[in-house]
Parts: C-alpha cells; structure tokens; sequence
C-alpha cells in the first residue's frame, strides 16, 4: 500500500509531465487539419491535395520526396497531385508528422536507453505493420487512418523518457521478476502515469480525431478501448510485429504482452505474420532510404 | 577495429583477425555464428524467418531471410572462404518470444526450432545459445579470439 509522501510523489510527478504536454508546440495547422481529414471515412485524396497546396514548405517537401531517387522514375514530377498520388496518401502523412515534429520523433529516449531516431524508425514499423495487420479485420479500418494511427502512437514516451532516466535497469528488472505485469505497469508505478496515456493527453491538446485518440491511449490495453476496436487492436498487434522485427524504443522493447481478445476483431495467423514482416521489412528500407534522409538533409 | 554490419537477411564472413561482425536489434530474428575452433574464420547469418515456401522469389535474392536457405549458403560461402568441413561452432542469439496462446506471435520460438532443425541436418549444433525471453539483442563475435558478446538495452552486455 502507498504511503501519503509516496503519493504525494506521484501526484507531482504526473503534474510534472502534464505541464510537459502542454508546452509541447500545437501543431502547424495545416499538419492537425490533414490528420482530421484523414480521420474521415469519406475523405478523398483531393482533399489531401488541397489542404497541401496552402502550404507553401509541405507543398515543396512533397515534390522534393516524389522526385527523390527511390520514388522517381525518371521523370520529373512538378504537379502537386501527381506527387500525392505518386507517393500515396500514407507517405504525404508521414512527410506532414515527420518534418513537423522533429523535436519529438528524432530525440533519443534517455530513460528507455534509446538512440536519436529510433523512436522515428520504430513508429514508422509500426505504421507500416499497422496499416498491414488491419487488412486481416473483419471490419474494414480506412489504411491511411491505420498509418497515421501507427505512426503517432507512442509520442507519449518523447514526454515521459526524461522522468524515466535513472530508473531503466529499475524498471527492467521489475518487468524481468514479474513484479509489474508489462513495461506499461512499471511505468505507471514509478511516475502514477505511462507513455499511452502522456500520448492520449497529447494527442487531445492537438485536437486529433477520436480514433486517433484512442489507437494512442489504449494501443497496449486494445480490451479496454470503448469504440474504435478494429483500428486500436490492429495498432497494438502492428507495435508487436515492429518489436518483433528487431525495432524498438531500447528497453522496453518487446516487454509487452499479446491481448489475446484479437481474434474477435482481427483474423491472422501465423503465415499472414511472416508475410507481414517481409513487408515491413521491404517497405521500411525503400522508406527510410528516401523519404526520410532526404528530410533530414532538408532541414 | 573495423566492424562489419550484418543487415536482417544477410550474413558476413570474416578472416581477419581482430575485425568484428556484429548485427543489430534482434527481435524474434536469429543470428548464426558460426565459427573453427581456431576463431580464424567467421560467419554471422541474421535469420528473419523459418521457412522460405512463403516467398520463393526473396528466397532467391536474398536467402538469408529464411533458415532453410539462409544456413546452407552460409556453409557454402564458409567453404569457399577456406572451411574444409571441418568441425565448426555454432552459437544462436535471438529468437526473442512474445506469450500468445494463438501461437500466432511465436515467431522467435519457430525461427530457433527451424534453425536447429537445418543445423541438424548439416550434422551441426549449437555450443551455446541465448535466445528465447521477451528481450532485444545486439551481439558481435570477434575474429581472432572468437569472442561473442551479447547486450540488450537496460540488461547491459555478457558474453555468450
């Protein structure tokens, strides 16, 4: 049972991270706009095309991807539709959130023994897989809302890693013993919070659409989600199917369990894995070779 | 010290001493060292999967992904490098699991029962291992002292 300084602690802690999110910078308008369009299920890719188009420096980091070598094909592409339609509606996306926030994706992760870019490299895994593993649903999921879902689910941890330094080895060992049931439950009895739910608080000061909002808060407790089941469970099996694949955030990679309750909404077995594994696999190199050095070498 | 990077479904072989091979972020991915005694000669496969019969044409460009093709080249190039099929030791990293009742996520536990299951046939099996748990691994074997070591993120390292 916790003593009363013990949860004063706690109360401070998580005030502490609050504060954290709400210093974090709204996004561009442009970026929250694209995100509530792609969170509609009606939604074209005109639309995509027209949000950008008011956007001079997305317009031409847009461009510049669909030229770049491994997307081009030899052919210059000046329009800003055929480059959306080129790339896809998912790598617009991820150009939007990628160049957008580097202050969050590209930091290393103290307090999950994490280098600088790996939390960007395993959310785009995992965006990958994500938009993969809801294919298997028994109810459609839209795959564009699947990969952004992928992609922004565990922003929380760029908040959180700094009241986690000190205490890596710490929560390992408590993960390691079994004395929390996952690294989600270490979390929450160190700081009386976790990355799912800094993300979900995040994720509501940007305004993002409801099932955006609870891929973020729920994607390791999909059973606990109230709507949007189809789209968290594929968040939650696309995250272990990341972590499976070698990419990781450092030490809490793979230190999670399986919610079972999948098969309810998601029907996959374990051939449908291993091709979505070659997948990601392929698709990440392809990706991160283009897309995002090219990026970097932007800014 | 030079330092050969091993990607997932590739593998390195290395005859100089003091060089290392190592591969990054093991998930439920093997690695394969396979080294004579002497530790003058070296290779380091990084599995991804058990079988190839999921996807024959990668099978082909890059056999390394799968344990059913990915040994047998790695025992051919060895022998091309100067093995004379001699004894060889084996050592596995990696094969990390994921508790699912399904089965459907225990991609790490079919990767090591394939591998084992190939090594087998080539009349060969593993000195040591440090697979299985819910752990990623980063592991580097030294040419020379034949050294392997194994770390994991917050584990620190230790060798294998």
């Amino acid at each position: 049972m916790g003593t009363v300084a013990g949860e004063e602690r706690a109360e401070r802690l998580v005030e502490a991270i609050t504060r954290r999110v709400q210093d974090v910078p709204l996004l561009p308008s442009v970026v929250s706009r694209l995100l509530e369009v792609v969170g509609r299920e009606d939604h074209s890719i005109n639309d995509v095309v027209r949000l950008i188009e008011n956007d001079l420096s997305l317009t031409t980091r847009v461009l510049k991807v669909a030229n770049c070598a491994a997307f081009g094909r030899g052919q210059t592409i000046t329009s800003l539709s055929r480059a959306t339609l080129h790339l896809g509606e998912k790598m617009v996306i991820g150009i939007a959130i990628g160049s957008c926030s580097p202050q969050l994706f590209q930091r290393p992760l103290e307090g999950y023994g994490s280098a600088a870019g790996e939390l960007w490299d395993h959310s785009l895994r995992t965006a990958l897989a994500t938009r993969e593993v809801v294919r298997y649903a028994h109810h459609e999921v839209s795959s564009d809302l699947a990969f952004t879902a992928g992609l922004l689910h565990d922003v929380g941890k760029a908040l959180i890693s700094e009241f986690l330094e000190g205490q890596t080895g710490a929560l390992v060992q408590s993960c390691r013993e079994g004395h929390s049931g996952d690294f989600l439950a270490a979390e929450q009895m160190l700081l009386g919070t976790d990355h799912a739910e800094i993300g979900y608080a995040l994720a509501r000061r940007w305004s993002l659409p409801d099932p955006l909002c609870a891929a973020l808060r729920d994607h390791h407790r999909p059973d606990l989600a109230l709507d949007f089941r189809e789209l968290v469970f594929g968040v939650h099996l696309g995250d272990l199917a990341a972590m499976l694949g070698g990419s990781g955030t450092g030490a809490d990679t793979l230190a999670y369990k399986v919610e079972t309750g999948y098969e309810e909404y998601l029907r996959l077995d374990k051939d449908d894995l291993d091709r979505i594994l070659l997948i990601v696999q392929d698709e990440f190199r392809r990706t991160k070779a283009s897309i995002f050095s090219e990026l970097e070498a932007g800014r | 010290m030079s330092v050969i990077y091993v990607g997932v479904g590739e593998f390195a072989i290395s005859n100089r001493p003091g060089e290392v091979v190592k591969t990054l972020g093991l998930g439920s991915c093997v690695a394969v060292i396979a080294q004579t005694p002497d530790a003058r000669l070296v290779g380091l496969l990084h599995v991804a999967l058990p079988e190839s019969g999921i996807n024959r044409r990668l099978a082909e460009e890059r056999p390394g992904m799968f344990a059913d093709t990915g040994i047998p080249q790695l025992l051919q190039e060895m022998r091309k490098r100067g093995w004379n099929s001699g004894p060889l030791q084996i050592k596995l990293a990696g094969g990390a699991t994921i508790m699912d009742p399904n089965n459907t996520f225990n991609i790490g536990k079919r990767n090591l029962l394939a591998i084992r299951k190939v090594l087998w046939a080539f009349r060969l099996g593993a000195i040591a291992e440090d697979v299985g748990e819910s752990i990623s691994r980063t592991v580097w074997v030294n040419v020379g002292s034949g050294q392997v070591i194994v770390s994991s993120p917050g584990r620190g390292e230790w060798e294998l």
